[in-house]
């Protein structure tokens, strides 16, 4: 239907109108986004919020994360995990340990942690790693933690019977480590370019001051936070280095005893030049060293000591280690970081922030017992001691962290390991979070028959007993992103699929 | 079949014919390609190029290997610049391709004859000598006069691989050995690798001696080698047991489809994807492929002394029956089959069916999944674009790609012989890439080091190229060689900088995926104390006087490089021929020139001393200031 351009016209100044009069009630198309979000639907300087995504690249085993512990799904647990020649099968709750075995077996381990989520049905018990101490504590104790149980990328709702009779769309590259993180992140295989934390934060970028430090990796390059606007900012976990000059130069600011020659360096890294014809891997490697530079002086003005408290001493970064002794934690630095770079977007006055760290080292094929307690003590310890940094901040209410894997494992032992998964369970932290409980729908564990690998005792395992997801990772994005402040509206057009799937149920985690 | 191929080739040479089933973004960009190489090639040589091809590629089918390197077919797979005597800075811009960067040597060598003298030369040369593993048992040697129970590490393997990359004569092998080591990937940042260094410096020989041979071969010395074994965990890998529902280990089965031959979608020859009738690509193997090959990779464990295929032999590599120690050298040779760890009922894969063993045979099943695989049309192109996009440039048009992908079938999977079609085909020569905006690729951290210490005679004090890791992007270079952080090397193949330039242009950067604020300042840190004092550790002991890598002008006061610094013109002349093959464009040049000649004697009487000083920083500043720029980073 044709419409006369002043009508439309007309229309569209009546939703601008809307905008303003209505604040958080007018839906906005995104490409009006660009205003600002944050300020459509708020204007206090308190309204600050970040999103942190703790990534485990490899794919965590999460039937070795949390464990549904009652005698039907602990049985088929142990049947199924219990192989020669090293059982991945942990213990009963209240093993006690045994440290004259391996270090990170299920002896020398004891028993599994048990959790009590209080919105389960009575005569389900749950429980963590035997190493997830201070999660144990978050979630039962402090109620900052929870799970969500079996979730992975979906394109539609779907069933074993549909994905076994390929009647319904699933996602592409499934099973492949590469393909699958970048689906995770950014809902498409390898070579996508925008994630959603990044589309996430397009939304706010024009309300933040620096809106070079809206999105910032510190573990190298990371697709869930490229936006269309939005740039990732990546920062070494040990700080900032200037750029050319010697630290014994820092004062004179020149390059091999010249002020010409520095300017010149700088002038030559990151000019433009927008007037020539230039190759356009050249005009990339320009605009990253223009950020480069951009970003280094307000660092060293903002950035807080990583040695002052809460951020250090640096003693608080070291784990308990299987292998003894206590050990610098490189998630934890880099979560140090994060930390910091938050106090610093309180004092830039920044109104939101998301953030990237990783942990590698979980593709568990074999030796898994060793690799796996290694990572979960790592893990825990460093969400202990992130949230107690940010509890001491005062931000506890306004930083939500997650973790995320490009996919769960095989609930099948190779004897020593397992393989590629699809589904898994994930923790959500922070005080806005609905802690000590679990989300989403755990699910049941079978057992494999001597005829057929596909757990046809299970409506929600398949082959070697991967889980089927019964959460899309755009339902649980989705949560996070409205508690981040953004429209039902935006949401949509950030997830395409999401519509397909509405709210879900038991999903209110945040 | 070589008749089909040798049509397509045909076909392929006219760029129009094949437009019509690309993706938008793919059309653009290879449109693009070919209408920049087409007119260099003239239309002559291309009418006679189809007409003469064509026939000669019938002519083939009758069975003659030898016709195709009829001067025709020569042409059609980018060969025409075989016979080519290249000029100065052709040369060097050559040299920057197949090579770790040019020296002055290296240019006057390769000028003296033709391109194809030179890669056929270099074809025949044997690995550089001592190898790893000897360079690392003479170390472990020498460590243990004063600590016995020392020995050597990854530190010394990676000073013995800038020892062959930086030293070596066989460039061409050293290059595309570092190129495969970017496929078929091991790393040290894993404990594989961390812990048995011995282990990693055998495959690292061992790409070495393979850069060159048949890809067949390549890939059963790649799967049989415990090394890779650990990594992706195919070693120790046992049948599966129906009983108690333990599967086999599918890592290897995955990775080496994924990563290692035929990647996860159908191709064409030339590399774009093949579209079902729904326009979507089909997917090369499924998750029951992955599963029937997993049990190909069973029963494989290392071979200790005497063959003794026991139990402790298999899992410790301890050959109990005979001197109850662990033999050294056991994780340097091919592992071997143990048969009964070996899965013998059927093993379904790729549409080929292994069937049931009365006798489990590992090694015929692993026969016929590397025969499969090694045959399956996607190998080509598969590994025939890495090749192009580790060597050339990133984003290789469909026409060159098929070109490499033919040679490569032609030849039986020779990587010898596609390397050459790769540096000899018209689309890496065009002379027009110097300023076109889209062709080449971002240099490799690592190249961008070897470039400059081999354009101003890096010379090792101790001969041993003691430069530790340099995979620390805050404080180095991001990228060490054989320390990836995964299996999925420093960077994918197809990686796009969001909001970028480049993606809007269509483009994958692969490179750039290590490309950020925080590697930015590394890069031109850690580079600006190699001009200004040279590299590595001070002497092998810590207590030499300086760094292990001297440049030329760290060296001597005096020479030509000192000269020209009185002359900011003529030092820009200088870096950029040696550093740029000569395409630094004017304002670059204006910008060094300008800023070097503000350094200058104060004094209207200097003395000797200070002129010195003043055309060393010249010269400092005028490598810094270029290796700094956009420019200089990629490769064209």
């Amino acid at each position: 239907m044709s419409q006369s351009p002043s009508l439309a016209r007309r229309r569209f100044l009546q939703g601008m109108g809307a905008l303003s009069v209505c604040g958080t009630g007018a839906p906005l198309a995104l490409s009006l986004a660009g205003m600002g979000e944050a300020a459509a639907q708020s204007s206090s300087a308190s309204d600050y919020k970040a999103l942190v995504c703790i990534f485990l690249y490899g794919g965590n085993d999460s039937f070795n994360t949390v464990l549904t512990t009652d005698a039907t799904s602990w049985g088929n647990y142990v049947a199924t995990r219990n192989q020669a020649p090293s059982s991945i099968a942990l213990l009963q709750a209240g093993t006690a340990p045994d440290t004259t075995s391996t270090p990170g077996s299920p002896t020398w381990l004891g028993g599994v942690r048990p959790i009590y989520p209080s919105n389960q049905p009575s005569g389900n018990s749950f429980a963590l790693h035997p190493l997830m101490v201070n999660s144990q504590s978050l979630f039962n104790t402090q109620k900052k933690l929870a799970v969500v149980a079996n979730m992975g990328p979906l394109e539609e709702p779907l069933t074993k019977a549909e994905y076994l009779q390929k009647t319904k769309r699933v996602p592409k590259k499934l099973f492949s480590h590469n393909d699958q993180q970048n689906t995770w992140l950014a809902m498409q295989p390898e070579g996508a370019v925008n994630g959603w934390g990044g589309k996430l934060a397009d939304l706010f970028a024009a309300d933040n001051s620096q809106s070079l430090f809206t999105a910032i990796s510190a573990s190298g390059n990371s697709v869930w936070l490229s936006g269309s606007t939005t740039r990732q900012y990546q920062i070494s976990r040990r700080g900032v280095q200037k750029f050319g000059v010697r630290p014994a130069d820092y004062a004179t600011g020149q390059v091999f005893g010249s002020t010409a020659v520095a300017e010149a360096l700088r002038h030559i890294a990151s000019n433009e030049r927008a007037s020539i014809s230039r190759h356009v891997f050249a005009k990339d490697l320009a605009a990253n060293n223009q950020r480069a530079l951009a970003a280094e002086g307000v660092i060293e003005t903002h950035l807080p000591s990583e040695t002052v408290a809460p951020f250090g001493p640096a003693s608080r970064l070291q784990y308990q280690s299987i292998n003894g002794g206590l050990v610098e934690s490189d998630l934890a630095k880099q979560l140090q970081m994060v930390a910091r770079l938050i106090s610093m977007g309180q004092s830039l006055n920044l109104r939101r922030q998301v953030f990237f760290v990783s942990l590698s080292g979980f593709d568990s094929h074999d030796n898994q017992n060793t690799k796996h307690s290694e990572l979960m003590a790592v893990l825990d310890h460093a969400l202990g001691y992130f949230q107690s940094t940010i509890d001491s901040l005062g931000l506890a209410n306004k930083v939500t962290t997650f973790t995320a894997s490009e996919f769960g494992r095989t609930f099948t032992s190779n004897g020593d390991g397992t393989d590629h998964g699809w589904g898994a369970h994930h923790l959500v932290m922070g005080g806005a979070v609905q802690g000590g409980k679990i989300f989403g729908q755990m699910p049941q564990l079978g057992r494999m028959n001597n005829n057929d690998p596909m757990f046809d005792s299970s409506p929600d395992q398949l082959r070697n007993g991967v889980l089927l997801p019964t959460t899309s990772v755009d339902q649980f994005a989705g949560v996070l992103g409205r508690w981040f402040g953004v429209s039902q509206t935006n949401l949509n057009s950030i997830f395409p699929n999401l519509s397909r799937f509405g709210a879900g149920t038991n999903l209110s985690f945040v | 079949m070589k008749y089909a191929v040798a049509v397509a080739v045909c076909i392929g040479h006219n760029p129009f014919h094949t437009l019509t089933p690309k993706p938008p973004l793919v059309t653009m960009s290879f449109l693009h390609q070919c209408l920049r190489v087409l007119p260099i090639m003239g239309a002559a040589i291309l009418l006679s190029a189809c007409g003469g091809g064509g026939g000669s590629g019938e002519g083939n089918s009758a069975g003659t290997s030898s016709g195709i390197d009829t001067p025709a077919l020569q042409s059609e797979q980018g060969l025409k610049y075989q016979t080519s005597v290249p000029a100065d800075l052709d040369a060097r811009r050559f040299l920057t391709q197949a090579t770790f960067g040019p020296t002055e040597a290296s240019v006057s060598e390769l000028k003296s004859g033709t391109l194809g003298e030179w890669i056929d030369r270099q074809l025949t040369l044997p690995p550089s000598t001592p190898s790893h593993l000897d360079y690392m048992l003479t170390r472990s040697a020498e460590i243990r006069l004063t600590n016995p129970t020392g020995g050597a590490w990854n530190n010394d393997l990676t000073h013995s691989f800038w020892r062959q990359a930086i030293g070596g004569d066989d460039q061409l092998r050293q290059r595309v050995a570092f190129a495969l080591s970017q496929i078929f990937v091991v790393s040290w940042a894993d404990g594989c690798g961390g812990d048995n260094p011995r282990s990693l410096a055998s495959y690292m020989d061992m790409l070495t001696a393979n850069s060159f041979v048949k890809y067949r071969q390549l890939l059963e010395k790649v799967a049989k080698h415990p090394m890779m074994g650990c990594y992706l965990s195919h070693l120790k890998n046992r049948k599966e047991d129906l009983q108690t529902g333990r599967v086999p280990d599918e890592n290897f089965a995955r990775e080496i489809m994924q990563l290692f031959s035929i990647g996860l979608y159908s191709l064409n020859t030339d590399g774009t994807l093949v579209l079902d009738r729904f326009g979507q690509p089909i997917e090369t193997y499924t998750a029951d492929d992955v599963s029937g090959m997993a049990k190909v990779f069973t029963g494989w464990s290392f071979d200790c002394p005497n063959n003794a295929l026991t139990d402790s032999c298999f899992w410790w590599a301890v050959d109990s029956t005979a001197t109850n120690l662990t033999d050294p050298d056991v994780k340097t040779r091919p592992m071997v089959p143990y048969a009964r760890f070996h899965s013998t009922s059927a093993k379904n894969f790729l549409g080929v069916t292994i069937a049931a063993q009365d006798t489990p045979d590992a090694e015929a099943s692993m026969r016929v999944a590397l025969d499969t695989l090694a045959k399956h049309p996607n190998v080509g192109p598969f590994i025939g674009k890495q090749l192009i996009q580790r060597l050339v440039t990133s984003n290789p048009s469909p026409a060159y790609v098929r070109r490499v992908a033919q040679r490569f079938v032609q030849t039986g999977g020779d990587l010898g012989e596609t390397v050459k079609a790769i540096l000899l085909d018209p689309e890496a020569r065009d002379p027009r890439n110097d300023t076109d905006t889209t062709f080449g690729k971002p240099r490799e951290p690592i190249l961008k080091l070897t470039a400059l210490i081999r354009a101003f005679d890096g010379t090792s004090d101790t001969g041993r190229y003691l430069i530790d890791p340099t995979d620390d992007a805050g404080t180095a270079l991001a990228q060490s060689a054989y320390k990836s952080p995964s299996v999925f090397n420093f960077y994918r193949p197809g990686y796009v900088v969001p909001s970028s330039s480049s993606s809007a242009a269509g483009l994958v950067a692969p490179e750039l995926q290590l490309m950020n604020e925080s590697s930015a300042a590394g890069y031109v840190n850690y580079i600006r104390d190699v001009i200004d004092t040279g590299v590595g550790r001070w002497g092998i002991s810590g207590n030499a006087n300086r760094k292990d890598i001297q440049l030329s002008f760290h060296r001597s006061s005096t020479g030509e490089l000192q000269s020209a610094a009185e002359d900011p013109e003529d030092l820009v002349d200088i870096v950029n021929t040696r550093l740029m093959y000569g395409t630094m464009p004017d304002y670059l040049k204006s910008d060094i020139e300008a800023a070097i000649a503000s350094i200058d004697t104060v004094s209207p009487n200097p003395s000797a001393f200070q002129i010195s000083d003043k055309r060393l920083r010249r010269l400092k500043s005028a490598l810094l200031l270029t290796m700094a720029s956009p420019e200089f980073q990629v490769q064209r």
